[in-house]
């Protein structure tokens, strides 16, 4: 294979080099900026992990597997996963064989940036042809796999549904013209390689394309258009892509190094929540995960839109999405490329400021003192206090067990601090974790028992209370249960359904616990969504804004996921949700330790 | 003039609400119906020993109507099966398999008492010496309730349970529960002249006739604590007693105080078993849940759709005073539209 023009160029590779640039520009440009956003501690620890051999292989391997082959979208749905990653790998294949390419034939065209990429145009086939057939048939076959998934996306574009997506983002106009830029790359790279294919050689699809064009247009007039066609096209995707939802695949390359590194949002506009906004490739998976999407006028309110109001700059509507969000974390759950919206959230609740800020310091940690000396002391705070039912089984399960415990607040007790977390005012929370680390330390118990995950969050990831365990009651007495200290008998006739609380299964990764211990009361059966697609309550306390009629809907339709299955009775560990669920149920709703308590012996 | 007319009318409900409509139908001369699902008429009140504000006995006012309602069609245990509308009068398939060709339709289906448990920070249901309104009204009549202490030193009413409550899912007022805790207050302390007893209200809505003297009789006379603010949280003392937690709004403090009873003033809630019945003859529905109707002023009684009207609490909460003027309004509208009609 020998170069054709003496010059290596031809005018209409301009388009393309001005795209090129551009975008390399950009992103180079951007990378920077957002290095400089980072905190110096995070930026250290960055560029730190980016020349460790194990962060660095893993940073590798997860770009390629999550960026090329899309392996988390194929365990979704396969069709979406096989749509994605032929063109994202096919395309990734034909730039590396190009290279390639470039690199064997014509080595010293190497440092030219659209030499790989209009191998074709530049080339003429010789008598050694057998070493590029090769490659001839490889380009050609990556470009078929890639207009296979080109051909899939446009059925994705007029029916959605034919990938089980219910409802998906609706396409700016410049990421209508991003996509339709990009559809049109790949059918003329087809065509400008068919109408040269005579000349620099071709395989299965080009060689009888080329046959076919030659007869019907008999002269050679067309080829040049089309080449710059094809070189147009390629400019204008990259012209717009800063600015579309395709920005996702440049970002998502920086995302996952930065992820790998440990880093997390600390503001929520700037360094890694940028990258995180960047990286969202709108697809709308969370807004069908959204519970809040059962009301049409919240369809809006999901991570997706999150991240284009920031994209847009639109303060009134960032805020609003971020005070009115339920946190139940099932958006960064289902999130193809792992976008953690309600820290997003978090971080702007933190910013903003209110005119009256709450302090503690009349209370002491003795005005709480603790009595007993046993090692289990039960924290029930205030929505188990809320649901006595809980307590009153907690407490007979405990004895029952013969376990000596006693409890932290049996008259009035400190908040947690959650609800302040979540509102995002720090300095309260910090001051109620100060003075409920004192309370527990001088109880000298060995263990703090929790009844509720909203509580059981916040001990577990911001209290530091090392050689106590903190432990919640479904994990608790499903230990108890097991080691037969305490003995259910079953009752086979009776259904059970388990609702997974968001901040245990989501939250703390807490599912199987909870159903060990209800199989000792009775049968299981499992909601329509269950385990980490669990659908929150709607009584979530995340939520600054939702009043309770528009929550309504969310619990009915929660409820309505939980009891496809016809139970009993529904079963949840969380005293929220109880209390949320038992408003609006038609069967009876009660915890994991009334179901226990009523089912175990004395 | 009275119409020469023997139509039959449906009365759905045998409560106050359906025994004076079916009363007063009979008395302008046509040819009522009781339904009733119970086996028994007389409904809520019924279940009643006293009547607010003159302690009339509950059935002294369900009495007179064994004798008026002697020549009706009375069915018990009967619920509606389904109700369809024919060209110019009604088919009532009823749950026994009669079918009840009626020229009109008068809903008398009455309201639920909020279940209590629901409201699970209160404790009943999982405390011993929790109770509703109805538990003490029927403890007042067979005195036996092993919830009720031989001596309490101290009891409190809750009012507003399950009413005026958005996150129980009833915004709506139930009129009767302020002046029923006022009762059973009264009742109470004279039963036991040494009991201190208080009620936890959000504000006292003392609307009606003596309503009020009643009230200040109860402070004055009494010496019953009245107490604004909710109830946060009961809990259960070791001598299984139980601790009520409240703010005292007027004066800025958190009380705390142990009792030997405590009654929860159950509200007045529209009953979800009517949806099915409502949506078989399209009758539309408030976001209460409540039978709507024709309007909130003149057309109580009426519906938008011929030939169906309402009485009673099931088109929200209402006193029994109330129940029964509308109950004849409701007679007297069915009578003039069936006289409209003869036309």
């Amino acid at each position: 294979m020998i170069d054709r023009l003496a010059n290596g160029f031809d005018p209409f590779v301009i388009p393309f080099m001005v795209g090129m640039i551009f975008v390399l520009a950009y992103c180079g440009i951007g990378i920077l900026v957002i290095l400089f956003q980072l905190s110096r501690e995070d930026r250290r620890r960055f560029l730190l992990s980016l020349v460790k051999p194990a962060t660095a292989w893993k940073n590798i391997k997860d770009i390629f597997l999550n960026c090329l082959i899309h392996v988390k979208l194929w365990k979704r749905n396969r069709v979406l996963g096989f749509m994605h990653s032929s063109i994202a790998f096919g395309w990734f294949m034909i730039i590396v064989l190009g290279h390639l390419e470039v690199w064997l034939f014509v080595p010293e065209r190497i440092r030219l940036l659209y030499y790989p990429i209009f191998f074709n145009f530049f080339v003429a086939e010789t008598e050694t042809t057998l070493q590029g057939a090769v490659f001839f048939f490889l380009m050609d076959f990556f470009l078929l796999l890639i207009l296979v998934g080109i051909a899939l996306a446009m059925i994705k574009r007029i029916r959605s549904r034919f990938f089980g997506m219910r409802r998906t983002t609706r396409a700016s106009l410049l990421d209508t013209i991003g996509l339709y830029s990009l559809w049109s790359i790949f059918p003329l790279r087809l065509i400008c390689e068919s109408f040269t294919a005579h000349i620099s050689g071709g395989s299965f699809l080009t060689v009888p394309m080329n046959h076919f064009f030659r007869w019907f247009f008999g002269n050679e007039l067309n080829y040049l258009p089309t080449w710059w066609a094809y070189s147009i096209a390629l400019g204008i995707f990259m012209l717009v892509l800063p600015f579309t939802r395709y920005m996702h695949i440049p970002a998502e390359m920086m995302l996952i190094p930065m992820r790998n590194a440990g880093l997390k949002v600390r503001h929520p506009r700037r360094g890694f929540a940028r990258i995180q906004v960047l990286s969202c490739p709108g697809c709308g998976v969370c807004i069908d995960a959204c519970p809040m999407s059962v009301r049409k006028e919240n369809l809006k309110d999901c991570t997706v839109y999150l991240n284009r109001q920031i994209r847009h700059h639109n303060e009134r509507r960032i805020t609003e999405i971020s005070e009115k969000c339920l946190m139940c974390g099932k958006c960064s759950e289902v999130c193809q490329v792992g976008v953690d919206g309600p820290l997003m959230r978090l971080k702007q609740r933190e910013l903003k400021k209110y005119s009256i800020n709450q302090h503690y310091r009349n209370i002491r940690p003795d005005s709480f003192p603790v009595e007993g000396t046993g090692k289990v002391l039960y924290f029930a705070g205030c929505m188990t206090h809320l649901t006595p039912s809980i307590r009153k089984a907690t407490m007979s399960l405990l004895s029952k067990a013969g376990i000596e415990a006693r409890m932290m607040d049996p008259d009035g007790g400190l908040c947690c601090g959650r609800p302040m977390l979540m509102a995002g005012r720090q300095e309260q929370a910090r001051e109620l974790i100060r003075l409920n680390t004192a309370i527990i330390r001088a109880s000298g118990c060995d263990t703090l028992l929790l009844t509720c995950p909203i509580c059981y969050r916040i001990f577990k990831e911001n209290y530091k209370l090392d050689g106590i365990r903190v432990v919640h009651h479904s994990v608790y007495f499903n230990e108890l249960i097991q080691s037969g200290l305490l003995k259910v008998s079953k009752d086979e006739s009776r259904t059970l359904v388990y609702h997974d609380p968001c901040e245990l299964g989501r939250g703390c990764g807490i599912y199987e616990e909870p159903r060990e211990a209800l199989l000792a009361a009775g049968n299981l059966v499992e909601a329509h969504q269950n385990h980490a697609e669990s659908i929150c309550c709607g009584g979530s306390l995340g939520s600054l804004s939702l009043n309770y009629e528009k929550r309504r809907e969310i619990t009915l339709n929660a409820f309505e996921n939980l009891t496809a299955e016809q139970p009993d009775a529904v079963v949840t560990a969380c005293p929220l949700c109880l209390n949320t669920f038992s408003h609006y149920a038609d069967r009876p709703v009660e915890d994991l330790a009334v179901v226990l308590d009523k089912a175990s012996e004395s | 003039m009275l119409l020469s007319m023997k139509e039959t009318i449906l009365v759905v409900g045998g409560g106050i609400a359906g025994m004076e409509t079916a009363v007063q139908l009979k008395a302008l001369g046509l040819t009522p119906v009781i339904v009733e699902k119970n086996s028994s008429l007389g409904g809520h009140v019924a279940q009643w020993n006293r009547l607010f504000p003159d302690m009339t006995p509950a059935s002294k006012v369900l009495e007179p109507y064994d004798e008026a309602l002697k020549e009706v069609d009375i069915y018990t245990d009967t619920e509606i099966a389904s109700i369809n509308s024919l060209q110019k009068e009604y088919a009532a398939v009823l749950s026994n398999g009669k079918t009840l060709r009626c020229k009109a339709v008068v809903f008398a289906t009455g309201f639920k008492l909020f279940e209590a448990e629901k409201k699970e920070e209160y404790g009943y249901g999982i405390y011993d010496r929790v109770i509703t309104n109805r538990d003490l009204e029927r403890w007042f009549d067979t005195r036996s309730d092993e919830r009720v202490p031989a001596k309490p030193a101290a009891i409190g009413f809750v009012h507003c349970v399950g009413s005026r409550d958005v996150k129980a899912g009833n915004s709506q007022c139930s009129k009767v529960c302020c002046i029923t805790a006022i009762k059973q207050a009264i009742e109470m302390k004279e039963l036991f002249p040494d009991t201190e007893i208080y009620c936890f209200y959000m504000d006292l809505r003392l609307f009606g006739k003596k309503y009020e003297d009643f009230y200040i009789n109860a402070q004055r006379d009494y010496g019953i604590h009245f107490i604004r603010g909710r109830v946060s949280e009961v809990a259960e003392t070791i001598d299984g007693r139980v601790q009520v937690k409240a703010e005292d709004t007027l004066s800025g403090k958190p009380v705390k105080v142990k009792l030997d009873l405590l009654v929860l003033m159950s509200g007045i809630v529209c009953d979800r078993a009517n949806n099915e019945l409502a949506r078989s003859v399209s009758l539309p529905l408030d976001e209460d849940g409540f039978f709507r109707s024709l309007d909130n002023i003149a057309g109580v009684t009426r519906t938008d759709r011929k030939g169906l009207f309402l009485a009673g609490t099931c088109s929200g909460p209402k006193t029994v005073p109330e129940t029964l003027a509308e109950a004849r309004s409701a007679a007297l509208q069915v009578y003039q539209y069936l006289k409209a009609k003869k036309k």
